[in-house]
């Protein structure tokens, strides 16, 4: 496959440390946490292969392009309307997670509207970007990132404060029955590969895609899920761990550089992560107008002979973001992403069935051109 | 049109004024005129090669088989051109009623220089030199392949400069060519005295930080880049070419990366582009640090730089800005001062940015540091117009730090990194990574 493939799936693993799956998944640590992880990587890997290999038999062309030809309007339409809408609430939730984050680490004197309204404007008109230089940006910010963060997480296993003891005493926890909501929390590392979608656009030619890249991103989801789970047990112990808000937060803040210029870790990974969650917002929002405009046709609006459309769901996302950063507090936003990980659980593999139907009708329609 | 009534045409073109020389050469049977500007021609050539011939000569006919044989010789095509040509230095024979053009021009800027903007210590120590065919022939003599076209136009309403586009018609990227080659044709400026004039005229845009173009005085960076498929843009008058489409390495690159050994190559590439960071990103990050979380420093670092700052009666903001504006004036004085009077400059500048200011009060022991490594880490940057640039981003990045602290600025960088690969230089991104084992990939643009 394409590196910038594997861009896409790895911000989702690599970004959910600062979204509320670590809260979920360590509030049910004695109620089925890890066998909810386990699950969620049998059936992870499925939905990536399923959807990776669907999208390789139409190389360049995205859903809604497909949904086009073979469905209907009154259902195309509202479809992709709803997409939409999804795919700016996942934006929104890293959004206001990480407003959260620096106001109560970083900047704590900063209005929070203040804080929101720097990362959406800075965030905005990258969505705008054709669908190629938000690949080439995510290359770029992930190599400049990647790096701290791949030593944040080999200083937290190497750190004589993590307790192998409280490790193995959660790992004792694994014959609980699966939960729902662990498991659509974990479930959603696995959804980066949605974004194809629409990034399926940039992928003109065929790629392989066997065995080989199935194991690869099976092994690095099991690694990034693990860490999201066991480090914080490893830093903060096992029996009071589902009471932290933000549990890698304080994981990090644990951590200390001996002998650098920054002693604390947690602003180098405040810093860094802020990287990863312009990414993550940017991905989840360039996919989201792209839905717009679809369903708008928002190209094609003109005022005074200046194509105005496509900034039209800009106010939008800045105002409903902003609206939703005033109102929620932590504990309404971990529910809200619970909810909002729990429908997608529901609905992502449901949508296998909708590219059985779109593939079948593709054959017919190649089949019609060629008679 | 008749040879008469166009010579009449040009004596009304350059009537009242006293340029045009008309000689008339009469002897034995011969009749010859000479039309020509004096202040643009080789006399001594013309002597040389026209009118000794003339007087040696047997008959008209034998003269008019020489005339016709020598390298200089050029067919008349239009008035215009006639025109053109003799304010061009060109010297106009009249036989009979036969137009003969020579080119008998007198370039006295026709010496190499040597390099003064890119230095190296390695590699080839001369430029080009301010006139175009001497350049286009040091091209040329570096540059032996068949493909190796030059296009000329003439640019400028008043000035009417020749500027040559120079590329390999087999390496060269088509749709980058068209581009450049209908945007040139396209600009209507009175006068361009230089190349780096086109830089403004051929990017379509009225307000660009970047530079879409990159500028080079050295023969084997010219040829690198059309051994890489660029298209080179030249002036005549002018020691520097364009080379287009760039991206942003092309900016942080010298020559001298491909002369030295490998691994002090990417040693100095380290350093430059840890230099760009620290230009870009120390202002903002000594106000971010300072002015709003001071607990991301070790203790230590946090209590030395609150200790240097005591006395200050600015905020950080104020103090960065106050030094860095000093510094720009600074450097924008000593480029463009006499050199006579730059070492004042220098001087006095050093005064106002070395201790005095710290015994003040004005400003922090660690500001002046900042503010010298700052400047250093600018210079590092080898291509100038880039470090143009970045001294504007600085200051953007230190406005945002300092309205929104740490997170801006690191948001700031993003955006910046977002900006640079959303712009395009003639339809190619202007930053991205390449792949180079992926030979695909380099030529695909993808949608």
């Amino acid at each position: 496959m394409s590196r910038f493939y594997y861009y896409l799936i790895l911000v989702n693993m690599v970004s959910n440390i600062i979204a509320s799956v670590p809260v979920i998944l360590l509030y049910f640590h004695k109620e089925g946490a890890i066998s909810s992880m386990i699950l969620s990587v049998v059936v992870g890997t499925i939905i990536i292969t399923v959807y990776t290999r669907f999208f390789n038999n139409f190389p360049g062309m995205t859903l809604p392009e497909l949904l086009q030809k073979t469905t209907a309007k009154w259902f195309y339409n509202p479809f992709i309307f709803l997409l939409g809408i999804l795919w700016f609430i996942a934006g929104m939730i890293t959004l206001i997670t990480f407003s959260f984050l620096l106001i109560r680490y970083l900047t704590p004197e900063t209005p929070i509207t203040q804080i929101s309204l720097v990362l959406t404007i800075s965030v905005i008109f990258g969505c705008l970007m054709k669908t190629n230089r938000v690949l080439y940006t995510i290359e770029i910010i992930l190599i400049l990132t990647f790096p701290l963060i791949f030593y944040i997480y080999l200083a937290a296993y190497s750190s004589k404060n993590l307790r192998w003891d409280f490790v193995k005493d959660a790992v004792l926890y694994f014959n609980q029955l699966p939960s729902f909501y662990a498991f659509s929390a974990s479930f959603f590392l696995f959804l980066g590969v949605a974004n194809m979608f629409i990034f399926n656009r940039f992928f003109t030619i065929k790629q392989k895609f066997g065995l080989k890249q199935i194991v690869f991103i099976m092994v690095t989801s099991t690694f990034a899920l693990s860490t999201t789970y066991f480090i914080p047990i490893g830093f903060n112990g096992f029996e009071h761990i589902k009471d932290f808000i933000y549990p890698w937060i304080s994981t990090s803040d644990s951590i200390r550089m001996k002998y650098f210029i920054i002693e604390r870790v947690l602003f180098i990974f405040l810093l860094f992560y802020l990287g990863i969650a312009f990414l993550s917002i940017l991905i989840h929002w360039h996919v989201s107008i792209e839905f717009f405009k679809f369903v708008f046709h928002l190209e094609k609006i003109k005022w005074k002979g200046v194509k105005i459309g496509i900034f039209l769901p800009l106010p939008f996302f800045i105002g409903i973001s902003t609206y939703f950063v005033k109102r929620l507090d932590e504990y309404q936003l971990v529910r809200l992403s619970g909810i909002f990980y729990n429908s997608l659980s529901i609905l992502f593999p449901l949508m296998i069935i909708l590219f059985l139907f779109i593939k079948r009708r593709m054959k017919y329609a190649k089949n019609n051109e060629q008679n | 049109m008749s040879s008469q009534e166009m010579l009449r045409w040009i004596n009304e073109q350059f009537k009242g004024t006293n340029q045009l020389t008309e000689k008339t050469l009469d002897y034995e049977n011969k009749y010859i005129v000479l039309f020509y500007v004096k202040s643009m021609i080789d006399k001594a050539l013309l002597q040389k090669i026209i009118i000794k011939p003339f007087f040696e000569m047997a008959n008209e006919h034998q003269l008019r088989s020489y005339l016709l044989a020598l390298p200089q010789f050029q067919k008349v095509e239009s008035k215009e051109q006639l025109l053109f040509e003799i304010t061009n230095g060109y010297t106009l024979v009249v036989i009979q009623d036969d137009l003969f053009l020579f080119d008998l021009k007198l370039s006295k800027n026709d010496q190499v220089n040597t390099t003064t903007v890119e230095t190296t210590i390695h590699g080839s120590q001369l430029a080009l030199s301010d006139n175009l065919l001497t350049n286009i022939n040091v091209i040329r003599s570096t540059y032996h392949e068949p493909s190796l076209v030059t296009e000329f136009f003439t640019k400028g309403g008043a000035n009417k400069q020749k500027v040559a586009m120079i590329y390999d018609k087999e390496k060269v990227n088509k749709d980058v060519l068209n581009i450049i080659r209908k945007r040139l044709q396209s600009v209507d400026k009175q006068v361009i005295s230089a190349t780096t004039q086109l830089n403004n005229f051929l990017n379509n845009k009225r307000f660009s930080l970047f530079p879409q173009m990159i500028m080079t005085e050295r023969p084997d960076r010219i040829i690198y880049n059309i051994a890489g498929g660029k298209v080179i843009l030249l002036e005549d008058g002018n020691p520097q070419s364009l080379a287009a489409p760039v991206v942003f390495f092309d900016f942080m690159t010298t020559m001298e990366d491909n002369y030295h050994t490998l691994l002090v190559s990417i040693f100095l590439k380290t350093l430059r582009y840890v230099g760009l960071f620290i230009s870009l990103l120390l202002p903002g990050l000594y106000v971010g640090v300072t002015s709003y979380s001071p607990e991301v420093f070790r203790t230590e670092l946090a209590l030395t730089v609150a200790g240097s700052r005591i006395g200050v009666p600015f905020s950080s903001f104020v103090e960065v800005l106050f030094m860095l504006f000093f510094m720009e004036l600074l450097l924008e004085a000593s480029i463009r001062l006499p050199k006579v009077v730059s070492a004042t400059a220098t001087t006095v500048g050093g005064l106002i940015l070395g201790t005095a200011v710290t015994e003040a009060s004005l400003s922090s022991n660690i500001m002046v540091i900042i503010v010298s490594a700052v400047a250093i880490s600018t210079f590092v940057i080898p291509v100038n117009e880039m470090a143009f640039s970045i001294r504007i981003v600085r200051f953007l990045l230190l406005v945002i730090a300092s309205l929104f602290g740490l997170a801006g600025l690191a948001l700031g960088l993003f955006v910046l990194i977002m900006y640079l690969v959303s712009i395009s230089s003639f339809g190619e991104p202007y930053l991205r990574f390449y792949n180079f084992q992926k030979q695909k990939e380099r030529t695909e643009e993808h949608i």
